[in-house]
């Protein structure tokens, strides 16, 4: 333990010494954080006082159909959103081509009859303007919650109607009453923005992450660049267990992950006004995604034969993953290819758990730590199974 | 004395492959004694070497540290070992003083002398004027000085040195050799590779000639010269095809060796005087321009020419 704290700092003062640390975990990604957030930021984050433009069409004429338009003009009122109302679906969708509205919402022909007689299933449309994905998925947002509320609220009136409370020509009326009292735009701009950090925070924490995977990297990559440049052979000559080498150059790149983290987070703070939430819990899933991290490096750099292999094995997978995690843009839809792909990714669970932190939504931080420690364990695991034929003169 | 023996390395064996590149080598070395294995590229020293500190696995045979039986796993017997690579094994990022330290550490000196045992190596190999300056900046003899200081750092019982010198401008290696010299007085055992006959000459108490790994001979140096017996040597400086004027020589009565190698000839014979002039004749007939012929009595050179039939400089 000794020998793998002395090995570990003296990597540490080697790579302080040759300003890798400096160049990739901290000036890199603090400098294109502060570029991309200057470039993308507006995009990546509806600006707060921004009103949204949607359509409406009303073919069910019915109470849902009613309560939803009420939503909508409560919504209007607050000054969130506008709505323009439309006879026809084609309308409707002609006034998205054309840019008027950034979605409409299509409720069609028997939507009540369906959901509030027959008691099945029904679907409000959203039509969305391409060019607008933040407007699409505030109405996908929107449409789903309303979905969602009057769910509910059929529930506990058929329960009244079960019960004997009302008469089956009341139960519209009751849902309609029921829904008509929940806020949905409120909940719909959460439902958007929970999971996903503030932009400057974003590109910090992401562009950090992808970083760290290089810092971690070197745990391996020095390790075989010791083997061609003899200094192993000398370490393998004194007497200490090959383990402790091991165990030393991976202690000292975590623990230089975690720093370098750790000064992205205060200096993205100070300068760009970020927000990590709860120091705490931020800190405990920066621990776990740098382990997550180092995990999968030692991975891929065992599988390697040199130095130089190594690296650039870790480049396509340490871009992959950010790529796919949607670390430097976030990916704002719900649904998708990409959006169920990401979460093999430990940077999406490192994102997700950051944006849970500083959401106050702490139970989804830590099932986030969980997963990222898991990663860290096996992918680490069956790394230096491999590494080991790697210390051998 | 048994107890003086710090290394006792018996019918060492290692294969690569089709290769076998030590084969059968038997080395002991006492208390205070300098040892030198002599031999060309790729005879097998650093392989050697290598099975000897216990860093590779042998194939065959036993090596015993102060009777410590060494292998690759066991850590008692390294703590007395010293090790200079024969390559550069030193950190460039890090200061000599940084470098002498970290090692200082994985032997286990412990932190209240260490930087006085430090101090002192630094005095040794020369460098304590630069002691806090990067090594990568150093030039290649203070690399080489530092990477020896680096062996030493743990006053080990048993040091070896792996063709230390390569690549030192002569005064660095002066300074090397007088060092290694003063260590040898001091009561600790050395091992010496070289493909240098006059550092092993300089330094050596014993010498092992060692080609296609093995040992081809072995003793003191006056025994091992008493191996070539009365032969003189003589040596042709020139240019032309000395290749084949060496071979055709060879072949000739009164002739024990001769070999070609930049723009030297190596003769060896019983009695110069006698074939000199047959020797001149040949090498004319040859179309040899010859610069300068030199009558030497025998050196190590001479033996490793007799005992492999080649000259020791491929
Ligand atoms: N790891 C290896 N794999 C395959 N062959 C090897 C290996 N190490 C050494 N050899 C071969 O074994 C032979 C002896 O090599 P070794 O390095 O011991 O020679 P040496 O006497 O130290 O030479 P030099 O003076 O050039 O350093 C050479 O032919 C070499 O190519
Ligand atoms: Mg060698």
């Amino acid at each position: 333990m000794l020998t793998a704290l002395t090995i570990a700092r003296k990597e540490v003062a080697q790579r302080l010494r040759d300003k890798s640390f400096l160049i990739v975990g901290i000036l890199s990604p603090l400098v294109l954080a502060f570029i991309f957030n200057l470039v993308l930021g507006d995009i990546v984050r509806p600006d707060p006082s921004l009103t949204f433009d949607f359509g409406v069409v009303d073919e069910d004429g019915a109470e849902l159909g009613g309560a939803f338009g009420q939503m909508l003009a409560a919504a209007e009122a607050d000054g969130l959103v506008t709505v323009t109302r439309y006879d026809t679906e084609a309308a409707a969708t002609a006034a998205v081509d054309a840019d008027e509205v950034a979605a409409a919402f299509i409720l069609p022909d028997g939507l009540s009859a369906a959901v509030l007689v027959m008691n099945q299933d029904a679907t409000i449309r959203v039509v969305g303007n391409v060019d607008s994905s933040i407007g699409r998925a505030v109405a996908e947002a929107m449409a789903g919650r309303f979905a969602e509320i009057v769910r509910t609220a059929s529930l506990s009136v058929q329960a009244a109607l079960a019960a004997g409370a009302i008469t089956p020509d009341q139960i519209g009326a009751a849902v309609a009453a029921a829904t008509a009292a929940e806020p949905v735009l409120a909940a719909a701009t959460v439902e958007v923005r929970s999971r996903q950090l503030a932009s400057a925070t974003f590109f910090v924490a992401g562009l950090g992450i992808f970083f760290i995977f290089f810092i971690v990297g070197l745990s391996v990559t020095s390790l075989l660049e010791e083997r061609t440049h003899g200094t192993l052979a000398r370490l393998l000559a004194a007497p200490i267990r090959p383990a402790s080498i091991v165990a030393g150059k991976t202690l000292a790149s975590i623990g230089l992950g975690v720093l370098a983290m750790a000064i992205l987070a205060i200096a993205s703070t100070i300068l760009m006004g970020a927000e990590w939430g709860n120091p705490a819990i931020a800190a405990l899933v920066i621990l776990a995604a740098v382990i997550a991290a180092a995990g999968i490096m030692i991975f891929v750099g065992g599988l390697a034969r040199t130095a130089e292999q190594a690296q650039n094995l870790q480049t396509v997978v340490g871009l992959t993953l950010a790529m796919l995690g949607g670390t430097f843009v976030p990916i704002t839809t719900s649904e998708g290819f990409l959006a169920s792909v990401r979460y093999v990714t430990p940077n999406a669970w490192y994102m997700r758990g950051l944006g849970d932190a500083s959401g106050g939504a702490y139970g989804g931080a830590f099932q986030a730590i969980g997963i990222l420690l898991l990663f860290g364990i096996v992918f680490g695991g069956v790394g230096l199974l491999l590494v080991r034929r790697v210390v051998k003169p | 004395m048994a107890s003086s023996i710090v290394l006792e390395a018996t019918g060492l064996r290692k294969t690569f492959g089709q290769l076998q590149a030590v084969k059968d080598i038997s080395i002991r070395i006492e208390q205070g004694e300098t040892y030198g294995l002599l031999g060309p590229n790729g005879s097998g020293k650093t392989t050697t070497i290598s099975m000897i500190c216990g860093l590779l696995p042998a194939d065959g045979g036993e090596v015993r540290i102060a009777g410590m039986p060494m292998t690759t796993t066991t850590l008692e017997p390294k703590k007395i070992v010293g090790l200079v690579p024969q390559d550069l094994a030193i950190y460039p990022d890090l200061t000599a003083r940084e470098n002498l330290t970290f090692f200082g550490r994985l032997y286990g000196i412990p932190s209240a002398t260490l930087k006085s045992r430090v101090d002192e190596v630094l005095k040794v190999i020369g460098l304590l004027d630069r002691a806090n300056d990067r090594s990568g900046t150093f030039s290649g003899g203070m690399k080489r000085r530092l990477n020896i200081g680096i062996g030493l750092i743990h006053g080990p019982s048993l040091l070896i040195l792996d063709e230390p010198t390569v690549g030192v401008d002569p005064q660095s290696r002066n300074a090397i050799l007088d060092s290694i010299e003063r260590l040898a007085g001091a009561g600790i055992a050395v091992l010496y590779t070289t493909h240098y006959m006059e550092e092993a000459e300089r330094l050596c108490d014993r010498v092992a000639i060692i080609d296609g790994g093995e040992i081809r001979a072995e003793g003191t140096q006056e025994e091992l010269v008493r191996l070539v017996g009365e032969n003189d040597r003589i040596r042709i400086t020139g240019s032309g095809a000395l290749a084949t004027a060496a071979e055709r020589l060879r072949t000739l009565p009164g002739i024990a060796g001769a070999s070609a190698a930049d723009d030297q000839l190596s003769v060896l014979t019983g009695d110069a005087g006698a074939v000199l002039s047959t020797v001149l004749q040949e090498l004319t007939a040859d179309g040899v321009a010859i610069a300068s012929v030199s009558i030497e009595k025998p050196d190590l050179e001479t033996v490793f020419l007799h005992v492999t039939g080649k000259a020791l400089r491929d």
